[in-house]
């Protein structure tokens, strides 16, 4: 006799006994794991994650996602959420948390690390790592001198068509609203008007703005710095035609933003939550950040990666990051103007 | 025959309709949470957002978008069936398993190689391409399925009336294999109204953009989860205009059910082209991506290898993917034999309701369950058992649709015979419609299976914390620009994919061997 | 004692009555067969009986026992479709071992049946592996294998070729005569109720109208329907005075005594046409002759001159002196005739 169904169900008798396996082993789901909700990709963190556990001998479970979505996850949690710690990309996500009132307020001599520009002013969540805004530009088009120096030329009718931006990114939305903050919500209004009244190009996020420049189909883009080295880092120089212009003159596109962490008011291990952000911000970690992500380091006597400049040489606008929490405001602005 | 007549006078058995109902009502766990926090916020906002000109139109694009992309899928679909099914295309068992394979291969690493390679296609066209060449094996599953099955009588009187072989296809073959046609075109739809990686990379903005963008601004679910009705909206009319295209009617052959097997078209001087066709397809949708990536090991300084790491995510997804088809294609029994069996309205309702969670971007979906999750069933929240339930509720459709085209088919007179021989209704459909409708639940199981395997944002979510999957590696990979590492867990995806694929061909060998003698 | 016993059977389906209080006996052992036309209600009866429709009234009893409300399942009654309906899915052992308990199938019970029906050889035959005959046989042996306490056999025959099915009718009525088996035979075809059935019931628009011995059937039909549907006929206006009746045909005797204006049936059988002689009979000329080796179906014009034509069939047994159109004869009447009054 032939049975249709029987190589199916042997073929699903397999993983079932594994299934029951492993619900059963628990999935590897440990209740005294502190848990890690990150934002920051597996690639950047992990090893950093790994030397906290290996030094502090406290076991750590990370889950891995989109930091807006890791938000969203968190908000829809609430009290029951099985995260301690929520290590975002971008300070807004954190303020938003922070907002919904699931951020605890981390010890002082945690916050104390950091320059009170980069953290929370409620004292929420803290910085641990910096990046800036930087254009990047295509070197067959044109110089380094006939880069814009300020993001607000780049409405001029000379780049119509030539200019690339994420627009649904949280470093660009953090960047509008510096720009709302320094110099006004009609300034602001009328910068996104102007890129959209010259055809800017749109791209879903910062890696296709750089191949876009990369590749000549747009002539300048606005990024943040990281981007360019990690693709040298993977690919080399010689693959990497465009290149990089800090703007050093306090424009808006000079912005220094963090990625930061916070650890959530749930959490029924604030003690070992809040060793693991402050080893974020320990010599080893940010050593780390410095080196291996090639971000910013947030703590005094760690140097920035050989061939990055210096923190103290970009002359970011003054500008403090707890200012930048009025986000809505920002996306409606960027809807309206028909950016996104 | 009176089947039609009967069948429409009775009413599903309890048996059948209490886990259809189980079915239903976990597809609209979504529908539930949108409705719930819609009315926790209040629908002013959201009748803002809907009514803006910008939101209207990104509608008219995602339709658009939809419909030429289901038309290219039904063109490539149905083509390649019939060559692989029905002529005497060299090494079809073969090709047959290769031209399913684009299915394991995310449609956004395919958008991304694509607009590697050509910086300069992007926007609608390279959308509609990209998601076509993604999507076309739902409609090449069924209606392979569909074609092997049919009854070589009706064709050969066809011809035997004076038609030719177009003709014949036309006027006799597209009738019978349009239920299935129009169920795969149907899942193609849905895919991509609720697809947002592809056209994000190849800049072509639609309605999902719009979802997406809520969460990136407020980190709020609720304003996305409002529009995401909107979504469901549109399900509910596509779903209804499918249903529409059935018809009335049946097509289970009368009689055996053990139909001869077709005799082979030989294809002689059109082989070449045939194969030429072919060729061109399976490179665009299979070669492509996959040789972009491995461009890219070669290319990238990322390209360490953790072997350790490659198998336990490839482990991990096999669990997960296998467990998400067994229980999704378990619970799309009793809604697709419903549908094929009983019509009526509350059939109909089931079978409408398994479409609700479909269309709705995956995000959306794991939300509601990390709500539900939360609330109700915190002893499973971030547990696989939970993981497998939002497979259920994602694509419990792609196996209500395989398990009613084939059920369909499948004559009712040999349950009659089967219950006068002992069997329970569940047994008759046990021992006998499910024996013989097999091949088509097998592909749809199968169907699900590579779908869960490359399903990211609702595995991202519920994920049992520290587990890895294939395409949460290759995600945090690319994510990261490390094309180097994401190629050999998209290699393994695409490998494992195959495995039901020649699973499945495999029994046909079987079935084809017996037939010899 | 009644194996099977419907009474007054009511099924409707929608605005459709489709049976309107049918009765039915089928005595233990013995074969009927229900005849009817299509559309008539008698695959609808079959259901019912079988449990696969449920009867707005009356009453199917099996065995005795009234059967309201049970299941298929659990009725004992064994069905062969149209074509057999085999499952594709199972090797012939398989099919005819379905509706065995696990410890029968084993048992030596699947090769009795199969010997039975002469298909011992086929036991591991794929379905589409047989031809429509050997199909034919293995459903009958599925229905048989668990000794159901009736068997329905729902148009068994008609997709077979005519050639074969005669031959298939002869084996299947003698594996149910072997089997002792009560069967029902649901069928259109006069030739396969008359030849297989004790007992032929005539249904017509949800209504059983005649059921008897297939000569009863056959000889006496009940009214002009009947008649005409059960075998040829030669339908002759006449009127009806006692014993006998006038018509074209001259004076016919009846088989029960009537009056007035009516209907005379005669079958060919009781035609004897011969070459004119002048002498006993009614003149006719020949309209056609056809030839079917055992015996011939000739047409004959009873018209007088300047008439309508008058045509009516007579069968005759193997042509000594075949008759070709245009030949004159005298149409001789033999034996009693059926008169239904108008």
């Amino acid at each position: 006799m032939k049975h249709a169904l029987r190589p199916l169900a042997a073929a699903a008798a397999v993983p079932l006994s594994f299934g029951l396996a492993a619900c059963g082993g628990g999935s590897g789901f440990d209740e005294d794991a502190l848990v890690i909700y990150s934002g920051r990709q597996e690639a950047l963190v992990a090893d950093v994650i790994d030397d906290f556990e290996a030094e502090s001998g406290v076991d750590v479970q990370v889950r891995y996602g989109n930091t807006a979505q890791l938000a969203a996850q968190l908000i829809e949690e609430g009290e029951r959420s099985p995260a301690d710690v929520y290590f975002a990309q971008d300070g807004g996500a954190l303020g938003a948390l922070a907002k919904a009132g699931q951020l605890a307020t981390l010890p002082d001599d945690v916050l104390g690390l950091v320059e009170e520009k980069y953290r929370s002013a409620d004292g929420d969540w803290v910085g641990v790592s910096g990046r800036a805004r930087v254009m990047v530009y295509d070197p067959d088009q044109l110089s380094e001198d006939e880069v814009p120096g300020s993001v607000f030329d780049l409405t001029g009718p000379e780049w119509k068509g030539k200019v690339g931006i994420a627009p649904s990114n949280a470093s660009f939305e953090a960047f509008v609203t510096s720009i709302r903050v320094l110099e006004g919500e009609d300034k602001a209004r009328e910068f996104l008007d102007g890129l959209a009244a010259n055809d800017v190009q749109t791209f879903d996020n910062n890696i296709l703005v750089l191949n876009a420049a990369e590749d000549g189909l747009i002539s300048v883009g606005l990024i943040n710095h990281y981007y360019w080295y990690e693709q040298v880092a993977e690919e080399g120089l010689d693959a990497v035609p465009a290149r990089l212009k800090y703007l050093r003159n306090a424009d808006p596109g000079a912005l220094v933003n963090v990625a930061g962490a916070g650890v959530l008011e749930s959490t029924d291990k604030s003690a070992e939550a809040e060793q693991f952000v402050k080893y974020l911000l320990s010599k080893d970690a940010q050593t780390y950040f410095a080196e291996e992500t090639k971000e910013y380091p947030l703590i005094e006597g760690v140097p920035t990666a050989e061939g990055v400049p210096p923190l103290d040489t970009l002359n970011p606008p003054e500008i403090d990051l707890a200012d930048l929490d009025t986000l809505e405001e920002t996306l409606a602005m960027i809807q309206e103007a028909g950016l996104t | 025959m009176t089947g039609g007549r009967r069948l429409a006078s009775r009413r599903p058995p309890a048996t059948l309709l209490a886990p259809a109902t189980l079915a239903a009502l976990v597809a609209l766990l979504p529908l539930g949470y949108l409705v719930v926090r819609a009315l926790s916020d209040g629908v002013g906002g959201f009748v803002d957002v809907v009514a803006r000109d910008r939101t209207l139109a990104l509608v008219g694009r995602s339709l658009l978008l939809a419909g030429v992309t289901t038309a290219g899928c039904l063109v490539l679909g149905v083509g390649l069936a019939y060559l692989l099914t029905r002529t005497t295309f060299p090494g079809r068992q073969l090709v047959r398993v290769l031209a399913t394979l684009p299915l394991a291969i995310p449609s956004y690493v395919a958008a991304f190689a694509w607009l590697a390679a050509f910086p300069r296609f992007d926007g609608f066209p390279a959308s509609a391409l990209v998601l076509t060449l993604c999507c076309y094996p739902y409609v090449l599953l069924p209606v392979a399925a569909a074609l092997t099955r049919t009854d070589p009588a009706t064709e050969e009187v066809a011809r035997s009336l004076g038609r030719n072989r177009w003709q014949t296809f036309r006027l006799v073959t597209v009738p019978e294999i349009r239920p299935a046609a129009a169920a795969g075109a149907l899942l193609v739809a849905l895919y991509v109204l609720s697809d947002f990686g592809a056209v994000a990379i190849l800049r072509y903005d639609v309605f999902t953009r719009v979802i997406y963008t809520s969460y990136r601004s407020s980190f709020d679910p609720t304003p996305a989860a409002v529009l995401g009705t909107l979504l469901v909206a549109l399900t509910v009319l596509i779903v209804w205009g499918e249903h529409r295209t059935r018809g009335r009617a049946g097509h289970s052959r009368l009689g055996t059910g053990s139909a001869r097997r077709h005799p082979l078209v030989p294809l002689r001087r059109w082989t070449g082209p045939a194969v030429g066709a072919v060729a061109a397809v399976l490179s665009a949708a299979l070669l492509f991506p996959l040789g972009s990536l491995a461009y890219w090991t070669a290319r990238g300084a990322s390209r360490q290898l953790d072997v350790g790491e490659l198998v336990g995510a490839g482990t991990s997804t096999l669990l997960v993917a296998a467990l998400g088809a067994v229980v999704t294609t378990a619970l799309a029994v009793p809604v697709g034999v419903i549908a094929a069996r009983y019509r009526g309205r509350l059939g109909a309702l089931v079978e409408q309701a398994s479409y609700a969670g479909h269309a709705l971007p995956g995000i959306v979906v794991a939300l509601s369950l990390v709500f539900f999750g939360v609330r109700y069933a915190y002893p499973i929240y971030q547990r696989t058992p939970l993981l497998v339930l939002a497979y259920v509720v994602l694509f419990l459709p792609l196996a209500v649709g395989a398990v009613r085209s084939s059920v369909a088919q499948a004559p009712p007179v040999l349950e009659d015979v089967a219950r006068s021989l002992g069997r329970t209704p569940l047994g008759a459909l046990r021992d006998v419609t499910l024996h013989v409708a097999g091949p088509g639940v097998a592909a749809g199981a199968a169907l699900v299976f590579l779908t869960c395997m490359k399903e990211l944002p609702a595995t991202l979510l519920l994920r049992p914390t520290g587990m890895d999957t294939l395409a949460t590696e290759l995600w945090g990979a690319t994510e990261v620009g490390e094309y180097g590492r994401a190629a050999p867990y998209a290699a393994l995806l695409v490998l494992l994919a195959a495995l039901p694929a020649v699973l499945l061909g495999w029994r046909r060998d079987q079935l084809d061997d017996g037939g010899a003698t | 004692m009644s194996e099977l016993a419907v009474r007054d059977l009511h099924k409707s389906f929608g605005p459709v009555q489709v049976l309107r209080g049918v009765d039915l006996e089928v005595e233990a052992g013995t074969l009927a067969a229900v005849l009817g036309p299509s559309g008539c209600g008698k695959t609808t009866l079959l259901r019912v009986v079988a449990g696969f429709e449920r009867a707005d009234a009356g009453t199917v009893s099996i065995g005795g026992r009234v059967v309201t409300g049970v299941p298929p399942e659990r009725r004992r009654v064994g069905i062969v479709p149209q074509e057999g309906a085999l499952f594709p899915h199972l090797d012939v052992a398989g099919n005819v071992g379905f509706g065995l308990s696990r410890e029968r199938r084993r048992s030596s019970r699947v090769g009795e049946v199969l010997d039975l029906v002469g298909l011992s050889d086929f036991a591991s035959r794929m379905p589409h592996e047989l031809s429509g005959g050997q199909q034919q046989r293995v459903a009958l042996a599925r229905a048989l294998a668990p000794e159901p306490a009736l068997v329905l056999l729902d148009e068994p025959f008609s997709a077979l070729d005519s050639g074969l099915r005669a031959a298939v009718r002869a084996e299947v009525g003698r594996v149910l005569r072997l089997a002792g088996a009560t069967a029902v035979l649901v069928t259109h075809d006069q030739e396969e109720a008359l030849s297989m059935a004790v007992r032929v019931a005539v249904m017509r628009s949800g209504r059983l109208v005649q059921s008897g011995s297939p000569a009863e059937v056959y000889g006496a039909p009940a009214d002009l329907g009947v008649a005409t549907f059960v075998g040829d006929a030669c339908v002759l206006r006449g009127t009806a005075s006692g014993d006998t009746a006038d018509c074209a045909l001259g004076r016919v005797t009846l088989r029960r005594p009537a009056t007035g204006a009516g209907s005379v049936v005669i079958r060919p059988e009781q035609l004897v046409v011969d070459t004119d002689d002048g002498r006993s009979g009614v003149p006719a000329r020949v309209v056609s002759n056809e030839f079917y080796g055992h015996d011939a179906l000739v047409h004959c014009d009873l018209r007088p001159a300047g008439s309508e034509p008058l045509v009516v069939a007579s069968r005759r047994a193997g042509e000594v002196q075949p008759l070709a159109p245009g030949d004159a004869v005298r149409v001789v009447v033999v034996g009693s005739a059926s008169f239904f009054a108008d």
